[in-house]
């Protein structure tokens, strides 16, 4: 963003830190932990700090206002002192989702990209080569839309659902937060997770991830057994084995030609015909093999299909990573000036971002846009706007100067 | 909770039990070459040369030679100060402690994992036709050596916080923690000042786990990179890194560290760096000259191994060798012998 522009995201920061009448939650054990902030002008990061209380934060974040403020998922002993001298007492288990990594049904048409090369500019998805000169680089401009927040969404529900019935996490110690951007937050503050090293998260993340899954491979083994195929193939009523069961079972129901043959499945017609028995002998008595022209490939490729969509899409460094500075609840995001946002879990899906996370709630703003989709905020739908002056109200002409698709013209 | 009997201390002579009951005959290091004191010894050193001959600790004796020889082994193989050994003894040890387990019954199995502060319970849920009920974390910290798929969390039955096991299993996840309660022993980094007796014994040892085992220094890697020797991961890598196209954050750590550690210089892979849209050279070289160790906390890092690269979704293409490996350097160095 201008200089110029800067300005009034910059002051517009400041007094939300200054005046928020709410007080900024800490989090557990703060003085455990170490604080990060990302600078305005200079975009450099100030690590390695510490805030044992709320009134010091303020102090600090009314003299420096960043554009970002992050802590540390871990506790340290010194969370002051530098890394390998930190003494890591343990971390949160956290899990980001972000619709950056979901594919979604808005195909990100409103994410813009320009080529670093030859300026050839196009919309939707960064393809993997310039359609003019060919070159790979690339600037990106996205945009977070109800669509792909909906989708970040559903990853977060699935994510949930296994944290409580197969991980055993209460709800006191889920915390559910909108990031302030594209996507979710899940932090898991639990006295036996905390301790857990970066391997046995890893582990976590492939369960959430459904990878390593051996129900699917398992024909691959039948060649070498000598019993034969029978049987190889197998649903339990268990943790994934009970997810897989129910997501085919879902599938299957309602499926149609062009989702099998999507699939991979060539023996559609089979399957298509034999719905009911399907559901009564494979599903419910565990009998694979007892539909006549449906291989056990079949039913291999369909449980991955199925592994596909159960599966909670994460972003899979997060979670592993024990070290991770993660963004302070209540405080402005630098990318679209809403707040990072807790709710509770049960209140998931009528969560609205675009409500509920506005931090700037007065007055106006004049500025020009460059390019910006119909969006809402509030109550509110605005645009779309192309190369024109508006007045907006201050949330959303911060939004879209922080996202880069304005400048301030007041 | 129940208690042990002798034999069970003589039988896991790593319970805290034992070592309590071992306190209290008071042994001396200086009293060890005393004769009356010579079984001990010999059955103490019959421990470490076994676990460096075949990985086991050779026959039980009576209680009260048995009973104090674990910990007179635990000096010796401290006294060998050679880590090769001490982690083939408590493999050893654990693989023993293995053997017996899976013969005691369910209750002793639950004493003896108490021991080690699980949260485990006899399943009481009809449901489930496994017996024993653990905790996830417990779970965890004892499976991430295990290498069989079978082990991954996402296989086994999960509801509400804990795994279903069957005692084959339970035993299992307490040989890793025997083995990882001894090789803590074993790490202790002051040596007490050790009889002459003891300190030939443990040459001795040294000497045969070297002429048995052939133990040398692991041998570096030629200093030519062979890039035709790259694992399918790193290859991919490596081109996207060349054309200038985007890497994750974890892409571009395990390129680096792999190439520093295969003997490329940071200039080249700076290099190589070069043709990012975001390359900023002070940066580049900075997180570059901290991961070959020239800077900071001055340890090289090397690549992720494989299954955290399947995690992330850095593992691509794999190949016939990948199979066999778990660690992109390993698949480096057989490839490049051939």
């Amino acid at each position: 963003m201008a200089a110029f522009s800067q300005e009034v995201v910059y002051t517009k920061f400041s007094e939300f830190y200054k005046t928020s009448s709410e007080v900024l939650p800490l989090p557990t054990l703060a003085k455990q932990r170490e604080f990060a902030f990302l600078l305005f002008k200079e975009r450099v990061m100030i690590r390695h700090r510490n805030f044992p209380d709320l009134n010091r934060l303020k102090t600090f974040l009314n003299e420096t206002v960043p554009s970002d403020i992050y802590h540390s998922c871990a506790y340290y002993e010194n969370p002051e002192a530098e890394m390998d001298r930190k003494g890591w007492l343990g971390a949160d288990l956290v899990f980001d989702i972000d619709a950056d990594h979901i594919p979604t049904s808005c195909n990100k048409i409103h994410d813009e990209w320009t080529c670093g090369k030859c300026g050839f500019n196009g919309k939707g998805i960064t393809p993997e080569n310039c359609p003019i000169c060919g070159s790979q680089k690339f600037d990106a401009k996205t945009w977070p839309c109800d669509q792909c927040l909906n989708s970040a969404k559903e990853e977060t529900a699935k994510l949930i659902d296994m944290l409580e019935k197969d991980f055993g996490f209460s709800p006191k110690e889920l915390h559910v937060f909108f990031s302030g951007h594209r996507g979710y937050h899940v932090h898991v503050e639990n006295e036996t997770v905390r301790t857990l090293d970066a391997i046995a998260r890893k582990e976590i993340v492939d369960y959430v991830s459904g990878l390593g899954l051996t129900v699917l491979t398992e024909k691959t083994k039948a060649k070498t057994r000598k019993k034969g195929a029978s049987n190889v193939f197998g649903l339990h009523d268990f943790g994934w084995n009970k997810r897989l069961k129910r997501g085919m079972q879902k599938f299957i129901l309602n499926a149609a030609k062009e989702d099998l043959r999507h699939v991979g499945v060539r023996s559609y017609a089979a399957v298509l015909q034999n719905k009911e028995a399907i559901l009564k002998r494979c599903l419910e008595e565990n009998r694979w093999t007892s539909v006549k022209g449906v291989s056990i490939e079949t039913w291999a490729r369909i449980a991955e299909h199925v592994k596909n969509l159960e599966s909670a899409k994460i972003d899979t460094v997060v979670t592993s990573d024990i070290h991770r500075l993660i963004r302070m609840a209540g405080t402005l995001h630098g990318k679209t000036g809403l707040k990072k946002i807790e709710f509770p879990a049960a209140r998931l899906m009528e969560f609205d971002p675009f409500k509920e996370a506005v931090a700037f709630k007065d007055g106006t703003v004049k500025v020009f846009v460059s390019d910006v989709p119909e969006f809402r905020l509030g109550e509110s739908m605005f645009g779309p706007y192309r190369r024109q002056a508006v007045e907006l109200p201050t949330a959303a002409a911060v939004l879209l100067i922080c996202k880069g698709r304005a400048e301030d013209v007041s | 909770m129940l208690g042990f009997t002798k034999n069970d201390l003589a039988k896991y002579p790593f319970l805290k039990q034992t070592a309590e009951h071992v306190k209290k005959l008071g042994l001396k290091i200086e009293e060890l070459t005393n004769t009356e004191m010579a079984p001990i010894l010999d059955r103490a050193e019959e421990r470490v040369k076994n676990a460096i001959l075949s990985v086991s600790v050779g026959t039980k004796r009576e209680n009260d030679v048995e009973l104090p020889s674990f910990p007179v082994a635990i000096m010796l193989a401290i006294a060998t100060q050679n880590s090769f050994i001490k982690k083939r003894y408590a493999l050893a040890e654990a693989k023993q402690a293995f053997s017996d387990m899976q013969f005691e019954t369910r209750e002793k199995l639950l004493a003896i994992a108490a021991d080690f502060n699980w949260k485990i319970e006899l399943n009481r849920s009809t449901a489930v036709p496994l017996e024993f009920a653990l905790n996830f974390a417990d779970y965890l910290r004892n499976t991430v050596h295990l290498r069989d798929s079978n082990w991954k969390l996402v296989n086994r039955i999960l509801i509400n916080g804990t795994v279903y096991l069957n005692k084959h299993d339970v035993a299992r996840l307490l040989q890793e923690e025997v083995q990882r309660r001894i090789e803590k022993r074993l790490e202790t980094k002051e040596l007490p000042n050790f009889p002459e007796k003891i300190t030939q014994i443990a040459q001795q040892l040294l000497a045969l786990a070297k002429e048995r085992l052939g133990i040398e220094e692991m041998e570096g890697f030629p200093k030519v990179v062979t890039q035709s020797a790259f694992p399918p991961c790193i290859a991919a890598l490596y081109e996207a890194a060349s054309k200038g196209r985007h890497l994750s954050h974890i892409g571009r750590f395990t390129l680096t560290s792999f190439l520093v550690n295969i003997g490329m210089t940071p200039e080249k892979v700076n290099e190589l760096f070069k043709s990012f849209s975001d390359y900023n050279e002070r940066l580049t070289r900075y997180q570059v000259e901290h991961i070959a160790g020239e800077r900071g906390s001055r340890t090289r890092y090397t690549p992720p191994q494989c299954a955290t690269l399947q995690t992330h979704g850095v593992c691509t293409n794999s190949d016939n060798l990948c199979r066999k490996i778990r660690h992109p350097l390993k698949y480096y160095k057989y490839k490049q012998r051939r």
